[in-house]
């Protein structure tokens, strides 16, 4: 669990590169609404979520390259560590960068486009996004474990990864949106049970068959 | 794989009946639907749901379908499961886009407009068909010896989704189609119930019969490719 992290906090080139890539899309989004607006409150969810989304796409392929480059991976296959620490480990990792990126893209979704209060409830944004990244990082290391494997894997990991991913961004929107928005809190407990009952439903899914995606 | 069993028996046993049975069903529920069900509020366009609902119903039981099937791989390793579920995800797939073309025909003769983002369930199947769209990505982008195993793992995380996709589309929009069956019961008139199950079951029927087509001609097609290799190199 630990080699992804340090590699990471060794090279730090992948988390910058999605917050990077994250804020370019925050600010393309902008101008693709077409609104000189200040206020995008309404919108806020899909200005955060929808970069996320594709930011995760690109944290997850990132998170084989080694494995699939330098051929590290039959190695860790017959290590006597059971496989699904292997996926636990790998979607710490994913979570990892993930909660990197928002700590710039939150703060940044309030300065750029919502006006009205948003600092005091910025906590209950930051559990919503991390109950969102758990289920992004358990789907995105299992889908990842078969997309980079394939021909075109490039293609193919945000053509898969992507769809699956629509349940957990409309609840992470929905929950971005009830506390920057309305402020309905029952509404934001409603969104972030149900993102923490993907996590669970993705993390069973997995647990049965993450086994099967490597035997050879 | 087994190199007996049912490939030495006549592979195309049943068939024929299936497909008589998908016939005659199709027919009566067709017949009945526009016929001799009774006439709706809202007018013939109302007949579509006869075709709608099974489709939609039959699309979740194909997907249902190929993610036991991939369960029943990943444990006993049978090339027969991975056929099983490459055919019923392209067989639900098939429903799934004709429940939307469907859906779309219905939303226009009842709302005017041929696509409503405000319909939650219209909206599901088209991020379901989506998700088994990208199946098939996966599928025909893999490497031949991981296939069948990659096949099976998205075809049990395509179907956890299933609900999950509902759920959170129910969740975010106004509901807006029609809830024929909620907690407090059935509410439809028994006439059309009765209609509607007949159509249920001719779909059913049609899925069925589709299934072991294609299934029988994958295994011909194996069982000829093999025999081709044993005549090319006997030994």
């Amino acid at each position: 669990m630990l080699k992804d992290l340090r590699l990471e906090l060794r090279t730090r080139d992948t988390a910058v590169a999605m917050t990077l890539f994250v804020v370019i899309a925050m600010v393309i989004l902008q101008f693709g609404f077409g609104t000189r607006e200040t206020d995008l409150t309404r919108f806020a969810g899909g200005l955060l979520w929808v970069p996320l989304a594709f930011a995760a796409v690109l944290g997850v392929g990132r998170s084989y390259v080694a494995e699939r480059e330098q051929r590290v991976l039959d190695g860790l296959l017959v290590a006597p560590v059971p496989r699904f620490v292997m996926l636990l480990a790998r979607a710490v990792a994913i979570v990892g960068y993930l909660l990197a990126v928002q700590v710039v893209a939150v703060p940044l979704l309030g300065i750029f486009f919502v006006r009205g209060p948003y600092w005091g409830d910025i906590g209950w944004l930051f559990l919503a996004c991390l109950l969102a990244d758990i289920a992004i990082g358990i789907l995105g290391t299992l889908v990842a474990s078969m997309a980079v494997f394939t021909r075109a894997r490039e293609l193919v990991l945000p053509v898969i990864f992507l769809p699956l991913l629509v349940p957990v961004v409309i609840a992470a929107a929905g929950a971005t949106h009830a506390v920057v928005g309305p402020n309905d809190m029952a509404q934001y407990r409603g969104y972030c049970l149900f993102l923490a009952g993907i996590a669970v439903t993705f993390g069973l899914v997995a647990y049965a068959t993450f086994d099967a995606v490597f035997d050879d | 794989m087994t190199d007996g069993g049912s490939e030495t028996r006549a592979p195309g046993r049943g068939i024929a009946a299936w497909a008589i049975a998908s016939a005659v069903l199709m027919s009566v529920a067709i017949i009945g639907a526009f016929f001799v069900a009774p006439e709706q509020a809202d007018g013939d366009i109302q007949n579509i749901l006869y075709l709608h609902v099974p489709l939609a119903n039959m699309s979740l039981a194909a997907f249902l379908v190929a993610c036991v099937a991939g369960l029943l791989y990943l444990r006993r390793r049978d090339e027969r499961y991975d056929e099983v579920v490459a055919v019923s995800v392209g067989l639900g797939l098939l429903f799934v886009v004709l429940t939307i073309i469907s859906g779309s025909i219905w939303a226009r003769g009842s709302w005017g407009t041929w696509w409503r983002w405000q319909d939650p369930r219209l909206v599901t199947y088209l991020i379901i068909g989506l998700i088994y769209a990208a199946f098939f990505v996966l599928r025909n982008s893999s490497e031949d010896s991981s296939r069948a195993r990659f096949s099976a793992v998205f075809a049990v995380v395509g179907f956890a989704s299933v609900p999950l996709s509902f759920y959170a589309v129910r969740r975010a929009q106004d509901f807006l189609h029609p809830t024929p069956i909620d907690s407090k019961g059935i509410h439809i008139d028994r006439g059309i119930l009765l209609w509607l199950a007949v159509a249920q079951v001719a779909v059913a029927v049609v899925f069925v019969t589709l299934l072991k087509l294609e299934l029988l001609q994958r295994r011909t097609d194996r069982a000829l490719a093999k025999l081709r290799r044993l005549l090319e190199d006997p030994v």
